[in-house]
């Protein structure tokens, strides 16, 4: 900690007393550079922190500064008051760019973004009012009283606050709720909105915040060059800023500053051959994405790790604790319903997965839902969490009708899940990822960034205490600090499951979760999933481990070919023929098998 | 009417160009889910290749566009090669490869042919056929007609031969490929050569109708992806009609907006996107908990 304090001190001791040795031209090179590393850090947050494919950002720093300029030279307005227009215009502009994630992700998100940055182009090389091709001249400065910011040694100054400014906001959004959320969502969109993250608004929040970066950037480019024209904001400077990003490390915004700083640099001392710059930035963009995927940011990281593998780990390994059951709640099984499903049909092409399917769950229940493969106990699973929206039928949760509702929704109505093939956030940690499903403050409070860090550090403080609990609860504190990739299968079970807890549900879904889980493992399962129900939560499992199901659960529902084919007491399910045909065949005949749907291409 | 229809005339065979433009897009996309951000400057690369060896080597039109076709080819072994390693992993990683390749290219291109452009001259009479009182160019009716047996002879690619079989395999199910003996990286290479060689075909057929320069694969790049997407991304027939529609729409669009044609094209392409990103022939991908 003190360290790192003392490396920002002399970093920020560096970048004030820079000026005083730098000619007229290495200043402007200077401010030009940290325009450059506001928008990258705009970028980073959007693309690296969300994982929301921007190639608009060029277009937001452009809306930014046309903006700028048209209100100071057409409508006469003062430069302050029109900076703060145009960020709020920028903003406007990147809502409009934002929607189309709303429906399209990766490659349909990045070439929507450039055809609309494209557009952007287009028009202002076209309209009057932004002065066609030739662009806007003779934009007046902004004015400090005392300070005299024609003087591009001045104008540093105040750029560099921007920036620092910029960059400290963008650090300490990444470290808490909003940034945690957008994290969880880049790493696996289908797992956060299960667990109530609203997927919709946090993609619209990155596109907002890169443009407020975007205006921001604009802004002090018109302020410094006092002249805007098309090609500033064209596809080249795109790629550029994207390389800058990619190069510097897209997950760091310490690593998009570097970047940016780094390939201006470069491009400034090829200046006279800027298609040997070119070139040379466009490979090194393709060598990072091969061999270095997190970038510049990324290689200490891999240099510690490959360090470690070397050293053969000294020290203990971390060990898996034991589980703390959790004290028993007075009531349970008040026996109203929690989970009510009624003729849910599930049709995808040729394949019914689902046929008129109904079952009941009431309060205080752990429920078993076996069946042979492909009989569509996940898909059932998937209809009720809201992934999938039924054919036909209705589920009811809670006495309400929630069929089709998007998984956020249900989360937050108090259902969690856990999935089949593991869904944890890979690059957050065990701690993180648990924390994010501790969040429940609805992702529009986030304009509460807007009134200053300390309410939002202490509700972090105290979620952060919430998780050492829970973390100690489930044994798992060792592995607080680990990303979840590095843990043994078993483990990584583990953690979904107190992931899933920690949403703080009424009803939990787990999908098989004894999958790969050895004998002793199984045992700490089930006396898991007891202590879990015995807390107040209702269950419903799907597992193969016939001998758990029949240990654990109170009433047992078995699906076959899409329908329920039976449904009662652990001890009556298996004695019922149907249930035995199913498992077993009564004959050979593939009558009865569903029918495979035609693959087309 | 008149206007109506010589509008339609205008715009098809631009439309044949993004038809080109899009198989090449969808071909690499169905193979292995990339879509190839550098796909518009290997068109401008064939372009300069067809245009110089038709130009200053004085080859027959044809045979340059078989060198330049051939030469782009070697191109997209080496994108492929390049990022192999990321094959089936990260696509957003991928994406970003190919626009690394884009930037190269480009810069290229700058080097090698200059950053001015030149005109490419009508390999046929130049002289318009009048048809039912539309003035319809000759070269018109060559382009479609290239573009047709050209996408022709790569259905048949797909569905009659032994390697075409392959892709479609690969393009369905790498892992299931893999496991009966589908080498699926010489797959992907096979797809991505032949994508940039209809990019190479693209661009030399649009030589003689548009001014050859640098900023050309731009366009078309991005034109012949929306023309993929609205046919339904992936899909050969939808590569062909999305294509056509791009390229009359283009037409109308330059027509009533003049200048602002390109920025009406994006907006109608987004709302598109919007509403059915799947396109018209396009498959309904689920996602899998």
């Amino acid at each position: 900690m003190r360290k790192k304090l003392a490396v920002v001190a002399v970093v920020a001791a560096g970048a004030w007393f820079l000026p005083y040795g730098l000619d007229s031209y290495a200043i402007h090179v200077a401010n030009v550079i940290l325009i450059f590393a506001v928008l990258a850090i705009g970028l980073g947050l959007c693309m690296g922190v969300a994982g929301q494919v921007n190639l608009a950002q060029v277009a937001f720093f452009g809306v930014g500064a046309y903006a700028t300029a048209i209100l100071t030279t057409k409508a006469g307005l003062g430069f302050w008051v029109a900076a703060v227009l145009a960020i709020a215009a920028t903003v406007a502009v990147g809502l409009v760019v934002g929607t189309p994630a709303l429906r399209v992700q990766s490659h349909y998100l990045g070439i929507v973004t450039l055809g609309l940055a494209l557009a952007f182009t287009n028009w202002v090389t076209n309209a009057q009012v932004s002065g066609g091709a030739e662009g806007i001249s003779s934009i007046p400065g902004p004015a400090l009283p005392g300070v005299d910011l024609d003087s591009e040694y001045l104008y540093y100054y105040l750029e560099l606050i921007v920036f620092a400014l910029a960059l400290a906001f963008g650090l300490f959004l990444v470290r808490t709720r909003l940034g945690r959320r957008m994290r969880a969502m880049r790493d696996d969109s289908l797992a956060a909105g299960a667990l109530g993250a609203e997927v919709p608004q946090l993609r619209m929040a990155a596109f907002l915040l890169a443009s407020v970066y975007g205006g921001v950037g604009g802004v002090l480019y018109a302020g410094l060059i006092r002249y805007v024209a098309p090609e500033s904001f064209g596809i080249a400077n795109m790629f550029l800023l994207l390389g800058m990003v990619i190069i510097g490390g897209r997950q760091s915004l310490i690593g998009c500053v570097v970047g940016a700083v780094g390939l201006a640099l470069v491009r400034e001392g090829l200046v006279d051959h800027p298609t040997v710059a070119q070139v040379a930035y466009g490979a090194v963009v393709v060598l990072v994405v091969v061999f270095a995927p997190t970038g510049l940011a990324g290689l200490p990281a891999r240099v510690r790790a490959a360090l470690a593998r070397r050293r053969q780990r000294q020290g203990a390994a971390a060990r898996l604790g034991p589980f703390q059951p959790y004290p028993a709640a007075g009531s349970r099984s008040s026996g109203r319903p929690m989970l009510d499903v009624s003729g849910v049909t599930m049709q995808f092409r040729g394949l019914r997965a689902l046929d008129e399917v109904s079952l009941t769950v009431s309060e205080g229940e752990i429920r078993g839902i076996v069946g042979p493969n492909g009989s569509g106990k996940t898909t059932l699973f998937n209809v009720v969490s809201g992934l999938y929206r039924p054919t036909a039928g209705h589920v009811r949760f809670r006495g309400q009708d929630m069929t089709g509702s998007r998984p956020y929704r249900l989360a937050r109505a108090g259902m969690s899940r856990t999935f089949q093939n593991l869904r944890l956030f890979g690059d957050l940690t065990v701690e993180e990822n648990v924390l994010v499903a501790l969040d429940r403050s609805p992702t529009l409070a986030s304009w509460r960034y807007l009134l200053g860090p300390i309410s939002i550090l202490r509700q972090d403080r105290a979620l952060r205490r919430q998780a050492g609990d829970l973390l100690d609860r489930y044994g798992l504190t060792e592995f607080a600090q680990s990303p979840p990739r590095s843990l043994p299968y078993g483990i990584q079970r583990r953690v979904e499951i107190a992931r899933a807890v920690a949403a703080a549900p009424s009803l939990l879904l787990l999908d098989e979760p004894a999958a790969g889980l050895n004998g002793e493992e199984v045992r700490q399962l089930s006396e898991i999933v007891r202590s879990i129900r015995d807390s107040g939560i209702t269950v419903i499992v799907i597992e193969h481990n016939m001998g758990l199901v029949m240990s654990l659960c109170e009433r047992i529902t078995v699906l076959a070919g899409g329908r329920v084919i039976a449904e009662g007491e652990p001890a009556d399910v298996a004695a019922t023929p149907a249930v035995i045909e199913a498992y077993l065949g009564d004959s050979m005949s593939t009558d009865d098998l569903p029918s495979v749907p035609e693959v087309t291409a | 009417m008149q206007v109506f229809l010589q509008t339609i005339v205008g715009g098809v065979s631009l439309g044949a160009v993004y038809a080109l433009v899009a198989l090449g897009f969808s071909l690499v996309y169905r193979t292995m889910g990339l879509v190839n951000f550098a796909h518009g400057n290997v068109v401008t690369v064939g372009a300069y290749l067809a245009s110089t060896f038709y130009l200053s080597t004085r080859l027959p039109f044809a045979l340059a566009m078989v060198v330049a076709i051939a030469l782009t080819g070697v191109i997209g072994l080496v994108i492929e090669r390049v990022l192999r390693p990321l094959e089936n992993r990260d696509f957003d990683l991928m994406l970003i490869g190919t626009i690394g390749f884009g930037i190269v290219l480009d810069a290229l291109i700058i080097m090698i042919w200059g950053a001015t452009g030149r005109a490419v001259p009508s390999p046929v009479p130049s002289a318009p056929i009048e048809l039912l009182g539309l003035r319809i160019r000759t070269y018109d009716l060559v382009v479609l007609a290239i573009a047709a047996v050209a996408t022709v002879l790569l259905v048949l690619f797909l569905s009659r031969t032994k390697r075409g079989a392959a892709m479609q395999a690969v393009a369905m199910d790498h892992e299931a490929a893999t496991a009966v003996g589908i080498h699926v990286g010489r797959s992907n290479a096979i797809a991505f050569m032949i994508g940039a060689g209809l990019a190479a075909l693209a661009g030399g057929l649009v030589g003689p109708l548009l001014y050859v320069s640098p900023a050309l694969g731009g366009a078309l790049g991005i034109k012949g992806f929306a023309a993929a997407i609205l046919g339904g991304f992936g899909s050969i027939p939808g590569a062909i009609v999305g294509g056509l529609a791009i390229g009359i729409l283009d037409s109308f669009m330059a027509g009533h907006f003049q200048g602002y044609g390109e920025l009406f094209t994006f907006l109608i392409f987004t709302v598109i996107i919007m509403v059915r990103p799947t396109g018209i022939f396009g498959e309904r991908t689920v996602n899998r908990a």
